[in-house]
């Protein structure tokens, strides 16, 4: 029982982090139609926001606050100097984002001369769930995940700024025509993107450490993850980074297990386990190439 | 004024290293025309100058010891120089960055040797950076090669030195200690899936075998897999009472806190990590770091005059450099490498050729250098050191245990 609950535990709160990276890379693919390969930089610069505040003497959760808004920023700088321009050739947006994910990355990695430097969570330690040490932190985490799931999903479905937004999603030219600003409607959500994907870095930063690479070692993972879930829904890439995000720790789990006699450890290196990952995602893309979720738009 | 440019340059791109340049040249420094630099002794010598290549990793990802090394290497040379070189003859060094970069290390480590001609290349980090580098200088470049890290053993190529730790002198104390002392029986190797912790861990494996522990598993993951529940997990229903860690960053910084929340500190297991010393704790939290093992030729904590001094020269060399004099960076090792050299270097009455130097390093032996006295094993290549098993308190390491002249076992 105590296993199962550790199992459970752990499952959840690598895939809230998934989930966390996933949300702000699904909103930008979704409704500009552009996939941001510097997404994982913003991740980086909200965990090295949090590095920024730990320096000056403030306290890592302030960083933390702070973190979305400074990358929300970023982010719309970005997009009225570079990405507004590229709207007409996705390919070449996304290779513009990939350069400026570049910058971003080499720049950080002079920043903190290539070190590695470990964060300190705000909260420490462990708490105790039905009776089993689980971290505080990783608990705040899945927590966080929630609340922001649901408050994207009523910002997004509830809201008349929301519904803008999706009305120029559907239909661009009608949105323009009805007096909807879609050139600020996209600033917005790409800075709406990168401010949850610097969230996300400030969020998870101690839970790995700072270092110029951070972002980078997700991205992969995230962009399998809205694959699998399928563009242009809200639900397809949660799910979709739910189901990766549980794969990772899922597959060394089952390494422990006894399977008609046998251990799987035995046969599955970690090493292995690492790459199963990204066989199956890639085997059920093969079988349902629009994701999970392909009707119910947002 | 030299350090402002190991400060500064945070010391990762040549950019950082061109805003340097400034500063290097009120230094004594001269920018040679290949990119490398040249740092030519003060004052007057009679003689001609020994030319010292050092190839290390300035800039990339090793960075931070590859400028440690940098710095001790300087401070090492310095001192020489001020006590009027060897033999009458000053130091020059010559430097190239290896860029934690094999395949630019190479070009780079050419440039030593052909163009600036060297006597001895001291540098090379990762045993990837000493495979690729040691044909060029050895069998190419017919130079001799002193490499400063601890590392895995069965280097045994001729004219070649390895003047850090071994496997057996990292093990050879730390486990019994841990076994006998602990009552440590069940071991746990997690471990990043290359060559250094194959090879240590088979030893310590044999090692623990023959006091009667068991090893009860031995993994290999990926350098960067950040999620090690399932083998946090495994620890603790296995009972596991002794971790001996040989998980690399990135992958280290997650293994640390799973294993630390987990609470296998808390109910009395031991955590070992033999690269862990004094900068540990800016990748390590503190709390988390706390009780670690680790087993090195020197820590700041060591009663040592010698040491201490040196600490404080280095500390008035490069003041507030974020780059520590410390083993597990492989500086104490580029310290030794310098002091060896120049003690082979009396003894052949100053003749620089490799065959001469070579014989004469073989069975040297060195004072004066942090951790206590050190002497090369003749015929092995290797040397034989003091080793300090340690404890983290408080980002300080505390002695628990010591043993002089530990023999390197290699290459016998």
């Amino acid at each position: 029982m105590d296993v199962a609950i550790k199992l459970i535990f752990d499952v959840l709160a690598f895939s809230s982090i998934m989930v966390l990276v996933v949300l702000g890379l699904a909103v930008i693919a979704s409704m500009m139609g552009i996939f941001n390969l510097g997404h994982g930089e913003f991740v980086l610069l909200g965990a090295y926001t949090v590095y920024i505040f730990r320096e000056l003497g403030l306290p890592e959760w302030a960083g933390m606050l702070a973190a979305p808004f400074l990358v929300a920023i970023a982010g719309l700088v970005i997009e009225i100097v570079f990405i507004r321009r590229l709207y007409a050739s996705p390919v070449i947006a996304m290779l513009a984002t990939f350069a400026i994910g570049l910058i971003i990355r080499e720049l950080i990695r002079v920043l903190i001369g290539g070190q590695y430097y470990a964060i300190d969570e705000p909260v420490p330690g462990s708490v105790s769930l039905l009776g089993v040490d689980v971290s505080a932190w990783r608990a705040i985490i899945i927590f966080l995940t929630g609340v922001l799931m649901v408050a994207c999903f009523i910002f997004l479905t509830r809201t008349s700024f929301g519904l803008q937004i999706r009305g120029a999603l559907e239909n661009p030219g009608l949105a323009r025509a009805s007096g909807v600003s879609t050139t600020r409607l996209y600033a917005f959500t790409f800075a709406f993107g990168a401010a949850l994907a610097g969230l996300a870095g400030a969020l998870m930063v101690p839970l790995f450490s700072l270092s110029a690479d951070l972002g980078v070692r997700f991205l992969v993972q995230a962009f399998l993850s809205v694959m699998l879930g399928g563009v242009g829904t809200f639900e397809g890439p949660i799910l979709g980074s739910a189901v990766i995000g549980a794969m990772v720790p899922g597959f060394q789990w089952l390494r422990e297990i006894p399977l008609f006699g046998i251990m799987v450890g035995d046969l599955i290196q970690p090493i292995v386990a690492e790459v199963l990952v990204f066989i199956v995602a890639l085997i059920i893309v093969k079988f349902r190439p629009d994701g999970f979720i392909t009707k119910g738009r947002i | 004024m030299a350090n402002k440019h190991a400060n500064g340059g945070g010391g990762i791109t040549r950019r950082s290293l061109l805003r340097g340049a400034g500063a290097l040249t009120a230094a004594g420094w001269v920018a040679g025309f290949s990119g490398g630099w040249i740092l030519r002794p003060r004052g007057a010598f009679a003689a001609a100058p020994i030319k010292f290549g050092v190839a290390t990793d300035i800039t990339g990802a090793i960075a931070p010891s590859g400028n440690s090394n940098w710095q001790v290497i300087q401070l090492a040379v310095k001192k020489i120089n001020d006590a009027g070189g060897i033999g009458g003859r000053p130091i020059e060094l010559y430097l190239e960055d290896t860029a934690s970069d094999p395949k630019v290390a190479v070009g780079n480590v050419l440039k030593l040797i052909q163009q600036h001609k060297v006597d001895v290349v001291v540098g090379g980090i990762t045993s990837a950076m000493r495979e690729a580098i040691k044909n060029p200088i050895v069998r190419r470049g017919k130079t001799l090669y002193l490499y400063p890290q601890l590392y895995e053993g069965q280097e045994c190529t001729e004219h070649l030195y390895c003047t850090g730790p071994t496997p057996a002198q990292q093990c050879d104390e730390l486990i019994p200690y841990l076994m006998n002392t602990h009552g440590k029986k069940r071991f746990a190797m997690p471990s990043a899936n290359y060559r250094w912790p194959q090879l240590l861990n088979k030893y310590a494996r044999a090692l623990i075998e023959k006091n009667g522990g068991e090893v009860v598993f031995e993994e290999y993951y990926p350098l960067d897999q950040l999620e090690y529940s399932a083998t946090v997990a495994k620890i603790k229903s296995e009972g596991v009472d002794c971790v001996f860690n040989t998980i690399i960053p990135p992958g280290l910084q997650a293994f640390t806190k799973q294993l630390y929340e987990s609470g296998f500190q808390k109910d009395g297991g031991a955590h070992t990590c033999v690269y862990f010393d004094e900068n540990s704790v800016n990748y390590v939290p503190e709390r988390e770091l706390e009780g670690v093992y680790t087993c090195l030729d020197y820590f700041h904590t060591v009663d040592d005059p010698v040491g201490a001094q040196l600490q404080k020269e280095y500390a008035e060399m490069f003041p507030g450099t974020k780059y520590l004099f410390t083993a597990g960076s492989a500086a104490t090792g580029a310290y030794r490498a310098v002091k060896f050299y120049e003690a082979a270097v009396k003894k052949t009455g100053g003749d620089l050729s490799r065959e001469a130097v070579s014989a004469a390093i073989d069975d040297v032996a060195i004072t004066d250098v942090p951790g206590g006295d050190s002497r090369m094993v003749p015929g092995t290549g290797h040397c034989a050191l003091n080793m300090y098993v340690a404890q983290a308190k408080g980002g300080s390491y505390e002695i628990l245990s010591s043993a002089n002249m530990v023999p390197p076992q290699e290459c016998g």
